[in-house]
């Protein structure tokens, strides 16, 4: 026979005396309730910032890049930074959604439909960045190889931002087909259970006229299974091809073999942060800590604490490197334009270490894994610290190149880039609260799986397994 | 309710076989010390401590990748691994034994025969070469001795706390509260071990003992790729062991759902480690600068390159094509000619990590090398099954036996 069974030293991963019928009340409530004040009060800020957005956007567009503060050798600034700080964001979905799925963490069942969620919505934000840094964005479609009336003018293969554009465009492609194939049954079980004629028609047209049967559910498994084989080389190319925007250059502080490896794991680190910061409120105002528990929240302040500690491995180790080299550009880069707190950008490289690896080794201790506000804390502090971190890499290796006579003045960015960054939180938080708001927030039907494995109630009645040894055990229970 | 085998009994030809390995072995380097060690030409000298550096460094990592396996699985709460645990616990002990044989190794060649033929940072030159001059303060001999010496006694103690931890299974039943806290301590030994791991293994002792020897050259990648490396042959290693005590009739509770995981991690190192050594690869010879690319000019142009597309070969098609299908993983035959394979695909890249840079003209492998890894398997098999029939084959009251017990993949 095949049982189910897990130590009862696991914490439950669904907390209460909950049954099929409970799970799907708990999460189908906030989606037939009218929505909160709380929510409208959100929802307008967020529109509000991405009209910011919109009029920054605008302005770039009619007066050109020059509405921004690049200069002569920073030629990315706070458009770039942004960029990759919201595609590192968007790989903890589907790291949740495919890695942990590998590695059989359970817990994963809790977060992942919120997470995967939010990956979506971050790749959406970080695609705006390049394509408004074209200035003359009518002509963004030469990115797309074709065969053209521009002569010979194709898109330039050996260059890592046109992988870029492939890359990013498949794993949003991926993400979306996974996000979805995930909510089809979910949004099944809303269409049954809607009391209005209109509700039921548009989810009934979102669930693709799922019913449950059991050839529904063995397609809907194996297509899992594929786009999980696809995600899992994605999480990692993603953020490889990113690194090789800068890491193919011969600019110091660009160009080390690092790079790839340490921007993935920076991504899991910032990615997971956001992740915390967007449960820890959903949580709360859903009232779904039976489902987000204690055990979930700790498990990814482990991710955390070890991405981490990788990153910050990282960084030691590029630093070590911009010494040992005895590479006088790449010293100078690292201990001059870096490290020396009371160089120009000083600040940002202290802050980065400070964020990024210093404060997240609290983790450490249970306790402060375990604590909510020093989690929400550190959550935001680790994503000021990755912002940071893009800052450093890209500011800081640009502002002093080769030629002293060519160094550009402080660069510090005008209104519009500002404006730019904010709309795209708005664009993020937008999507985010009407998602909480028409969607399942929690997988129902993945919950419900690992129910009758981890649930509360039903670790209690395995009591009689838990007291066997092993013998005994296997001679009932092995297959 | 028949009793399960737990008690491993060293097998007479297991022992015959192992000795005759060490015996090869031991030959090997008596007659590779005479032709080559006491050679007056230097470059002969230089390949016979090179080749004793590459296999020492090597299965000393991939034993000690074991113990990594353990810390890593304690830490994430594995359960699926206890059913043979026992075995990357037996195989970890070998760091024991070749620490110190690697210890002395290196120190032979740092400090008493000072040889700058392997390591330029000891030259007279150095201290006049600009860039040289400029490191001494990482490449010297005291720090090197120190540093070195600290690791390898850090590996053994950490690992020996997590082993002694271990022994704790086999003498009573635990309830809830006492097994949260064996738990609990197993964990605290592990991230020691691991946070030592990580400073040592992940960066700085790759750099000190194998890319210090291209004292000019650098690569950030340079550690975690050799971790890679490192800990795909000790994932291996582990796969052959567990196939070999299944063969001889233990370890019940391990059947194929054990060795289809093992398989991923064969699996998924040998494409992490393509991975990184695309991302190494790709970065120097797109940036093309020439402090760089001096690394990889005579491996992928000059006598090397055979080595070096055998490498990819071996650690990557191979694994990619052969491991991906389910039914390969569960095979017993096929996980075991794929164990034997990445073992002897990362023993190459590591034999091109350190002679690549040694002998740049011609490759040496021959004899003397297959003698000596014959010496490290010969006292791996020796020593490891001695081991294994030191504590029971089964952790029988370990928390987490029952999951591992009804492992499904």
């Amino acid at each position: 026979m095949h049982l189910k069974y897990e130590s009862q030293l696991r914490e439950p991963l669904v907390y209460g005396e909950k049954d099929f019928h409970q799970v799907t009340e708990d999460i189908c409530r906030p989606i037939e309730a009218k929505p909160s004040k709380l929510w409208y009060v959100g929802f307008f800020i967020a529109v509000a910032l991405l009209m910011f957005g919109f009029y920054s956007i605008y302005s770039e567009v009619t007066y050109g890049v020059g509405q921004w503060n690049l200069n002569k050798t920073v030629g990315w600034g706070w458009d770039i930074t942004n960029f990759v700080w919201w595609v590192g964001i968007g790989h903890a979905g589907t790291l949740i959604s495919a890695i942990l799925l590998l590695f059989r963490q359970g817990w994963r069942t809790g977060v992942n439909r919120a997470a995967e969620a939010m990956t979506i919505f971050a790749v959406m934000c970080a695609g705006q960045f390049p394509i408004w840094h074209m200035g003359r964005v009518w002509m963004a479609f030469f990115v797309m190889p074709y065969p053209n009336t521009r002569g010979p003018l194709w898109a330039n293969f050996n260059s890592p931002l046109l992988w870029d554009v492939f890359a990013i465009s498949t794993y949003f492609t991926v993400s979306l087909l996974f996000w979805y194939s995930g909510l089809i049954p979910d949004f099944a079980t809303i269409r049954d259970r809607a009391k209005t004629k209109l509700r039921k028609k548009l989810y009934g047209i979102a669930a693709f006229g799922w019913t449950g049967s059991t050839k529904h559910w063995q397609r809907h498994e194996s297509l899992s299974l594929v786009l999980a084989g696809l995600s899992t080389p994605l999480v990692l190319s993603v953020h490889t091809i990113v690194s090789f925007d800068f890491a193919t250059s011969v600019i110091p502080g660009w160009h080390t073999t690092i790079f790839p490896p340490y921007f993935v794991a920076g991504a899991v680190f910032s990615g997971f942060a956001m992740v915390q910061t967007l449960m820890l409120i959903l949580r709360k105002v859903y009232g779904l800590e039976d489902y987000i528990t204690l055990g979930h929240i700790e498990a990814m302040n482990k991710v955390i604490v070890l991405t981490g500690s990788i990153v910050g491995v990282a960084y030691l180790t590029e630093l070590f490197m911009g010494w040992y080299s005895q590479n006088k550009y790449e010293g100078y880069t690292f201990w001059y334009s870096r490290a020396n707190l009371f160089s120009p950008y000083g600040w940002s490289y202290w802050g980065m270490m400070a964020c990024n690896v210093l404060s997240p080794q609290i983790f450490w201790f249970k306790k402060m894994r375990r604590n909510l506000f020093v989690t929400f804390f550190m959550s935001i502090i680790v994503n000021i610290g990755m912002w940071f971190e893009r800052f450093v890499i890209i500011v800081t290796s640009l502002y002093r190149d080769y030629l002293p006579s060519s160094w550009s003045i402080y660069y510090s960015p005008t209104i519009f880039e500002i404006g730019f960054y904010l709309g795209t939180f708005g664009l993020f938080f937008t999507c985010f609260f009407l998602f909480s708001k028409y969607f399942p927030v929690i997988a129902i039907a993945e919950i419900k799986h690992v129910l009758q494995t981890t649930g509360e109630s039903y670790k209690e009645k395995v009591g009689g397994i838990e007291a066997m040894q092993g013998e005994e055990f296997a001679h009932d229970y092995a297959h | 309710m028949a009793s399960i085998r737990a008690q491993f009994e060293v097998p007479s030809k297991t022992k015959t076989w192992s000795l005759a390995l060490i015996f090869i072995g031991v030959l090997s380097l008596i007659v590779g010390f005479v032709t080559k060690g006491m050679s007056s030409d230097e470059h002969t000298k230089t390949v016979f401590w090179g080749t004793l550096m590459y296999n020492s460094i090597f299965f000393t990592l991939i034993c000690n990748a074991s113990m990594f396996f353990i810390c890593a699985t304690t830490l994430a709460m594995g359960g699926w691994q206890i059913a043979f645990r026992r075995i990357p616990e037996a195989i970890s002990v070998m760091v024991k034994i070749f620490g110190p044989i690697t210890l002395a190794i290196l120190l032979y060649v740092v400090l008493v025969d000072h040889n700058h033929e392997i390591y330029h940072w000891l030259s007279e030159e150095a201290k006049v070469d600009p860039i040289l001059k400029g490191k001494l303060g990482f490449l010297n001999p005291t720090f090197f001795a120190i540093w070195t010496t600290l690791t390898i006694v850090l590996w053994i103690f950490l690992g020996a706390r997590m082993r002694k931890l271990s022994a704790e299974c086999d003498e009573a039943p635990m309830d809830a509260e006492t097994g949260t806290k064996f738990i609990w301590r197993n964990t605290v030994s592990a991230s020691l071990f691991i946070v030592w791991f990580a400073l040592t293994v992940a960066s700085t002792i790759p750099w000190l003992w194998m890319m210090s020897i291209d004292a000019h050259w650098y690569s950030t990648m340079y550690s975690w790729y050799t971790f890679a490396s490192s800990f795909v042959s000790g994932m291996a290693l582990v796969a052959l062991w567990v196939i070999f005590l299944k063969n001889k009739g233990y370890l019940e509770y391990a059947n194929e759902e054990h060795l289809h995981d093992i398989g991923k991690f064969m699996f998924a190192f040998s494409v992490f480690w393509t991975y990184l050594w695309f991302s190494q690869y790709m970065l120097i010879w797109y940036g093309n600068i020439p402090e760089e690319v001096v690394y990889f000019k005579h491996r992928v142009q000059g006598a090397y390159k055979g080595i070096f597309f055998l490498n990819l070969i071996i650690n990557f098609i191979c694994p990619l094509l052969i491991l991906m299908k389910r039914s390969a993983k569960r095979n017993y035959t096929i996980v075991t000619f794929m164990a034997v394979l990445i073992i002897f695909g990362h023993w190459i890249d590591f034999y091109q990590m350190v002679m690549g840079s040694l002998s740049k003209e011609e490759v040496t492998l021959g004899w003397f090398d297959f003698g000596i890894a014959s010496l490290f398997i010969g006292m791996i098999i020796f020593f490891v099954s001695k081991e294994l029939a030191k504590k029971p084959l089964v952790m029988k009251y370990h928390p987490f036996l029952k999951e591992s017990i009804i492992h499904h993949t």
